[in-house]
This record gives structure tokens, sequence and C-alpha cells, in this order.
């Protein structure tokens, strides 16, 4: 039977973000002001029972504030004798007086300090909780949570087995949205959870001994279309995120949305072996007796209190599991096999948008190889990648090449460097095929379609609905499979042609990748990349924005070795007439393609695979 | 002219939210007007409610419940 499981998780923040900032406009800072340390408290009391009285267990993450709270330690004390509620610690809600005091500084986001005030810090809050609770907790967490911070933690602290370590896709976007002022720079990740590599955190383990030894979630559960493609803090299992949003009827203050979110989410079971997450995570600043932008605070009070009961009405309906963060990582472990040693189950999201009533579909893919996002309204194209498999050494905070930066960066993504679609000259990124026939050329971008999901051994199969293509002289119709086979770090793609209206007719096809690197919008230096062609006459391309081009006949590979992410990306093929190339671009497109031509008529079959590793 | 604040509410620039930016704006109590510090918005608090329904027109599946997730008829 299908388990979709939610982690519930509320935070006592004493000086709640917004509260001090946004709603107290008008006044001087006073972090240690009394009546916004007992309104905070009475949230937190409020989120409390709003999911007590759902049958809801949840997992209290102390604040460093909260821990010079009496009252809040004791209330954390009896929720857990009386609810079984988790009680945790976070490493958000570090801002109060004692905090100012030690350290000097207004920093808040534990990612962004130096490695030594992290260490200080996370020995502080471990010790003062250790002192309050009598012991350590198990579960912790962040927006954010980089790999040597995880790995700091699990060494000193090894009871802790699980972590909020992400805000899925919150990057360049989400600073965007808050007139560049929100610095979260944390795209690339999963969004569902998943075991942290010892070397990035964003990158699953893919074996025991990368195992970081947690287990990570994501600070709630996106929708995987209005996320990806805009502000992340509108769209996720956070019922005043949906507020924020406006996605509510504004006379009726209903949200059907959010139910359909969470719907989705557990819908997801059926790519992942019965297993479904949701992660709800509000913290008190939201639920603002002032009320948060339009919505007033009893809207605020009515959208949690609704959320909570949905997840307790599918509770009592047997739908769905409610879990602490610590009673989670030993699930999670078990069922995704990696108590037998098994790192590699994928996760899986064939995802439809709920919203905008386009009925585009995405589907996403992620294992300790790769992030993959492909879009079905683009005829199946590629249209975000992440190379895992480098597991790139990436540290983050004061003191690093990436004091703010913790993406992991991509070879594709459609939104930051183009897709299929670009002003005036150039190419965007993009993983896709141009169907060519007497001079006409398409790009299957072009070809909207619809996917279907299989799983056979330890391949997960993205069957594409055929499309057809319209020439002068003739009609083709094309079926892409896309293949993604587990642990291997390749992905298949098999283009069918199932008919040809001139059985004659001689197509031919040019499988193509544009790349390049990055975490935002702006271009890197791309000069030390190389594009390669193996075979029987090998040729190399340095990259110096030449705009040079090489081909070769019956090529065994085409690949670019991009040295700054420490990531080979090569394409192999299995076609009639199959021609390698590689292109290296130009100032004005800082991309490079890699790909194949070849020849198909009706019923034949040509299949590439595009693999990445790890380029020391 | 006195400063401006904060209106009851935290309204946010719905020109602005149009292309993905929370705003908040500010109130002019002697016009009794909300305005956008970053663009050129400006209008009453009715004018602010009227373009947050305009907001809400990108969302045309946003008061409908969806039963299946595979039918796309």
């Amino acid at each position: 039977m299908d388990k979709f499981v939610v982690n519930i998780i509320h935070r006592p923040e004493m000086v709640p973000e917004y509260s001090a900032t946004v709603t107290g406009h008008g006044k001087e800072e006073d972090i240690g002001d009394k009546a916004l340390l007992t309104e905070s408290l009475d949230i937190f009391k409020t989120q409390q029972e709003c999911a007590h009285k759902n049958g809801l267990k949840t997992t209290i993450q102390m604040t460093y504030a909260s821990l010079f709270n009496e009252e809040a330690v004791q209330l954390a004390k009896e929720h857990h004798e009386k609810y079984g509620d988790e009680i945790a610690l976070t490493l958000l809600g570090l801002p109060c007086e004692q905090f100012r005091e030690k350290y000097k500084t207004k920093d808040f986001c534990i990612w962004m300090f130096s490695m030594e005030d992290k260490m200080a810090i996370v020995d502080d809050v471990f010790a003062k909780f250790h002192d309050i609770f009598g012991f350590y907790p198990e579960s912790t967490g962040s927006y954010y949570m980089d790999a040597e911070l995880i790995n700091y933690i699990k060494d000193k602290y090894p009871s802790v087995k699980c972590a909020v370590a992400t805000c899925w896709e919150e990057g360049p976007k989400a600073y965007h949205t808050c007139n560049n002022s929100w610095y979260t720079f944390m795209d690339g990740g999963p969004w569902a959870p998943w075991i942290p590599s010892k070397q990035n955190t964003h990158a699953p383990a893919a074996n025991a001994a990368e195992d970081s030894g947690i287990v990570a979630i994501p600070h709630l559960s996106r929708d995987l279309i209005a996320c990806y493609d805009g502000n992340g803090s509108n769209f996720g299992t956070h019922p005043q995120n949906v507020l924020r949003g406006m996605i509510y009827d504004s006379k009726t203050w209903e949200f059907p949305y959010l139910y359909n979110l969470i719907d989705q989410y557990r819908y997801l079971a059926k790519f992942n072996n019965g297993y479904a997450y949701n992660m709800m995570f509000v913290g008190p600043g939201w639920m603002n007796k002032m009320g948060r932008w339009e919505a007033p605070y009893e809207l605020l009070l009515k959208s949690y209190e609704e959320g909570c009961a949905y997840y307790g009405q599918l509770k009592k309906e047997g739908k769905l599991a409610d879990m602490t963060m610590a009673e989670f990582a030993d699930y999670y472990r078990s069922k995704k096999g990696v108590d037998d040693g098994n790192y590699n189950e994928p996760e899986c999201a064939l995802w439809r948008d709920i919203l905008y009533g386009s009925q585009k579909q995405l589907f996403w893919y992620a294992d300790p190889y790769m992030r993959v996002c492909v879009n079905m309204d683009q005829g199946g194209a590629i249209v975000d990648l992440r190379p895992y498999v480098a597991k790139l050494n990436w540290p983050v905070g004061i003191g690093t090449k990436h004091i703010q930066d913790a993406s992991y960066p991509f070879l594709i993504q459609e939104k930051y460097r183009a897709g299929y679609f670009t002003h005036y000259a150039g190419e965007g990124t993009v993983r896709s095929a141009k169907i060519c026939h007497n001079g006409e050329e398409v790009d299957l971008c072009l070809c909207r379609t619809k996917a279907h999901f299989s799983q056979e051994g330890k391949n997960r199969i993205l069957t594409l609905d055929p499309v057809e293509i319209e020439f002068r002289d003739c009609n083709v119709t094309i079926q892409s499979v896309i293949t993604f086979e587990e642990g291997s770090s390749k992905i298949r793609i098999d283009r069918n042609i199932l008919s040809v209206s001139d059985p004659d007719a001689e197509i031919t096809i040019n499988e193509y990748m544009v790349g390049c690197y990055g975490t935002t919008e702006y271009t890197e230096d791309m000069s030390s990349l190389s594009l390669s062609l193996t075979g029987s006459n090998p040729t190399t391309i340095p990259y110096e924005y030449k705009c040079r081009e090489a081909c070769l006949a019956d090529a065994d590979s085409a690949s670019c070795t991009l040295p700054p992410i420490e990531t080979k990306v090569s394409m192999e093929c299995d076609g009639r007439d199959k021609c390698g190339y590689i292109k290296e671009g130009y100032a004005f497109s800082p991309m490079f393609t890699i790909g194949y031509t070849g020849s198909l008529k009706d019923k034949e079959v040509f299949t590439t695979w595009l693999n990445l590793e790890k380029a020391n | 002219m006195a400063q401006s604040g904060k209106g009851k509410l935290n309204y946010r620039c719905p020109a602005c939210f149009k292309r993905d930016l929370d705003i908040d704006m500010f109130y002019d109590k002697e016009k009794k007007q909300y305005y956008c510090i970053r663009c050129q918005f400006f209008g009453t608090e009715e004018e602010v409610l009227a373009e947050n329904e305009t907001v809400r027109s990108k969302y045309k599946d946003y008061l409908k419940r969806y039963t299946s997730f595979e039918d796309f008829d």
C-alpha cells in the first residue's frame, strides 16, 4: 500500500522573520521587545494546537532564542510527553539579544558564516540545548545546510540523523522577487528527501563512503512547475505562501490549490515505489496578528487551521502517516533500500500544471549522479540538468569563494540561459533534436506532447505520446522514449519513426545538447572548457569563443569537459550514418554544443546516450 | 507634506507583482493613495484591490479542485 508521509514542523521563534522589520515599520528596532516575544510564543502555541487537534504530531525545532525562554522550553517538554512531538533544534531563529551580544553580527543564515563561526555557533546552540533538555537533538536544519556544516555536526553530535537542508529552487528567482534583497541562492537540489553526500549537500550520496549520515528534507514541498518558473515562496505546502501568491478567492477565502498541491504530492507515490512525502513548516512570522501583506490575521489563521485539518483528514482516512523528522529518517533509509546498501534508487516526479490551466507536464528525476527536468511541452527536451556525478566541493560562507551562492551548478537551465527560444542570434541551453527533410527543419521543442511513466527493473522509462511533423512533401510520426538506468549516470533517448507518409522519404536527425555552466543568469568564463570528438580521427577544440565547429563520421563520442565544475558531458550514438559534432560558441552566444546527426527511414530508430562523468 | 507610512495591511504593488516582484507599497494619507517606490503605480485601496483581482487572471485553475492528475481533458 502507498505511504504518504508528512513532517509538520514548528519553531518557537522569539523574533520572527518579518515581524520586527516589516510589520514593525515605523518603530526603532528592539530585538528584545517583550510584546513581540509574547506574540511569537502565542503563534507557536496556536500552530501546535492546530496540529494536535487534528491528531498530528509535530517536530518542535527549538530556536537558539527560545532556549532562553522558560515557557517555550516547558511547552516543548509537555508536548513531547503528551503528543509524542520530537524536540529538535533549528539553526534558524538565531537572532536575539544573547546572540547579538555574543557574535556581534546581524547575520542569521548559518551557511553564510565563516567555518570558524559555524562551528562556534553550532557548539553554542547544541550545548545550550543539552543544558536545557539533557540530551542532544536527533534533528536540526536551516534553509540551507552546506556539506561542511553537516559533516561537522554529524561528527560532533552523531545523534543527529535528519535535517532540513535546502529550499527547492530558492535562488535567483527568489532574490529577484524580493527586489534583490533575499540572499538565499540554493537552486539545484532535490525537491524531496535525500541523503546528502559528504562532498556536496545537494548531490545525494552514491554509497556508504559518501553518506553524510543524515537524511535531508527540503524546506516545504514545492510545486514542481510553478516554483521552477516563478517565485518559490508562492507555491509550496505552506498555506500562507499560497496566500502570498494570491492563490485564493478574495471573497470566500477558499484556496483549493493548496489541496491540489498536497494531493499531487500524494500521487507521486506512483513513481517512487509507493512512497510520497510532504513537509509543512510555517515560521511564526507568517501568522502575525497584524496580518501579512494583503491577508488579515483571520485569513492567515484560517489557512493554517484548514491546512492542518486536511492532513488530519487524510490521516483519519488512512492515507497519511504523520512522523517526526527522526522517525522519518529511519523510515526513509529503510524504504529507499539504503539500509541494504542501495543508494541509487532515484526520486521521480511526473508533474502536471495544477494552477495555470496550461496542461503542461514536467518530469523530474534525481539520483546520486544527476538531477534532470524533462519538458513534455517541448517535445521531451531536457531543460534543466545538474551533474551531481561531480560531487562538487563547493564551500559557502564568509571566507570562501561562494559566500552566498550555495546553488549546484547547471549544464542546462532554460530559464537562466535561454532554452529553445533566443533573441536575434545564438542558442540557449537545451537537449533536444531537430528533424530535417529536403531543406526543412523542425525542432522537437515545438512538438507539445505528454508522457507516461513506467518502471522495468532498474530502468525508469518515460514514453512520450507520438508527435507528427509536417513537411511540405511528407508527414513523419515520431515517438521519443527516454530511459534512466539506475546508477548508470546516463540518459538514453530513442527516437522511433512510427510512420512516414512517403515510405521512401529519407529523414535526417540532429540530436544535440547546447550547454554551458553556472548558477545564475549571467555567463561564466568558458575559456577553460574543451570540446572533443573521439573515433578514427579524434579532434579537440579548446574553447576560445571562435565559433569553430568539427564533425567526425562514425564518432565514438562527442564531449565537453568543464574544469570549473569538474564535469565531463558526452554523447554516444547508435544510428544509421551517425556523425558526431562539436561547436564552440562565441561571445554573444557563450555556449557549447555536442551532438550527432544521422539518417532515418520509416520504422527505424536513432538512439543516443547522454553521459555525465566527474572530470578531475 | 508628512512622511508616508504603511496602510492597515501591507499591500504590495500589483504592477510589480505581475512581474514577480513583491514590493510593499507605502501610503500617502494626504492623497489617500498607495504608491510604489519602485515603479509608477499608485491607487486608492479600492483600485489596489481591483488590480489584485487581475493578478489572479494568470491562475486559470486556482479555484479548480483536481481529482485526477493523469487526465488532461
